[in-house]
């Protein structure tokens, strides 16, 4: 069998073309159901207002909206593990930025179907559709009262 | 020569102790002051493939594409309850460096940028929030530390759903009882 030089090098720059224009994006998305608390993600994880299991529900729901339009990542909760989602849009609406939609639906338990990726230790989830919202459910209120004081109109 | 030698020890440590621990403490869970560079990058666009100009120009979570810790997500600035869009979508797939940061708990590790700068440039603070809210929503930046207060989109939510999320009549019942 005989060695042909030129085919192999054919064949390697396929190979390099290949590895070079390859697209910049390698996550592999995951078709997934999330069911949980939409979240203010920053006041959570740095836990600057108390204990994250307070920074959720009624004493945060202010706050978490105001962060939603200041644009800190909003995130979904999941009641079954505790992972965070940083969610990245709501069907068409792409905006991960003070995406209405979601400033809508802060501090709600929703049901939400889309693709969710893990990119450098970071869960984050596309939503195609939000299946079922049960509200503002989590009334922590009645345990811590309001967090901050400052979203407090008494 | 020796005296020379033992200056230079001196300013290098010095300018080491300054870049690395310039950002301000925020007392925030596993807090890690870091000094750091990278590309930022459109994380959607890193995910999907769906990449408009300029990192959506205030539109996208944004990151910093490192050689050793991949895309770190950035989620604030240094305004208050404002994240970090704002701050970076202007530097948009340039190198820049960030000093602040880290937080950590649960399965979340993410960052706080205090200042920026293009590679060799000027460090600016992380504070471009409220010049980009007054533009939008009128007034000037200096009088938009508390733009949360005269949202017109928060107003609106909190009209509607009110402070608890439950509706106003929950409100009057909770506020009116304290």
């Amino acid at each position: 069998m005989s060695i042909n030089p030129t085919k192999n090098l054919f064949a390697l720059a396929i190979i390099t073309a290949l590895l070079l224009f390859r697209p910049a994006f390698g996550a592999q998305g995951e078709q997934k159901t999330v069911t949980g608390e939409v979240m203010d993600t920053w006041c959570y994880v740095s836990q600057i207002m108390g204990a994250s299991d307070f920074i959720v529900g009624t004493t945060h729901h202010v706050c978490a909206v105001w962060c939603a339009a200041g644009g800190i990542p909003v995130g979904l909760l999941d009641k079954n593990d505790g992972t965070i989602y940083m969610i990245l849009g709501v069907g068409d609406n792409t905006d991960s930025v003070a995406n209405s939609a979601l400033m809508d639906i802060q501090s709600h338990e929703i049901t939400a179907e889309g693709t969710a990726y893990v990119l450098d230790g970071i869960n984050y989830l596309m939503i195609d559709r939000i299946t079922e919202d049960k509200g503002v459910t989590n009334e922590t209120h009645k345990i811590v009262g309001i967090l901050p004081g400052e979203a407090n109109p008494k | 020569m020796k005296q020379m030698i033992k200056l230079a020890v001196v300013l290098g440590l010095l300018s080491f102790a300054h870049t690395s621990l310039a950002a301000k403490s925020w007392g925030i869970t596993n807090e890690e002051k870091s000094v750091f560079k990278g590309v930022v990058v459109d994380v959607t666009c890193e995910l999907t493939g769906d990449c408009p100009e300029n990192c959506g120009a205030g539109s996208r979570q944004l990151g910093l594409k490192t050689e050793d810790q991949g895309v770190i997500l950035v989620a604030k600035n240094l305004t208050l309850f404002t994240g970090a869009a704002e701050e970076l979508h202007g530097f948009c797939g340039q190198e820049i460096q960030v000093d602040g940061l880290f937080t950590t708990h649960k399965n979340v590790r993410f960052f706080q940028v205090q200042k920026m700068r293009a590679v060799g440039g000027k460090w600016q603070k992380a504070t471009r929030f409220h010049k980009a809210w007054a533009a939008t929503y009128g007034g000037k930046p200096r009088k938009a530390k508390r733009w949360y207060r005269k949202d017109p989109r928060i107003k609106a939510i909190i009209e509607r759903d009110g402070y608890l999320g439950l509706g106003p009549e929950k409100d009057a019942e909770y506020f009116g009882s304290q």
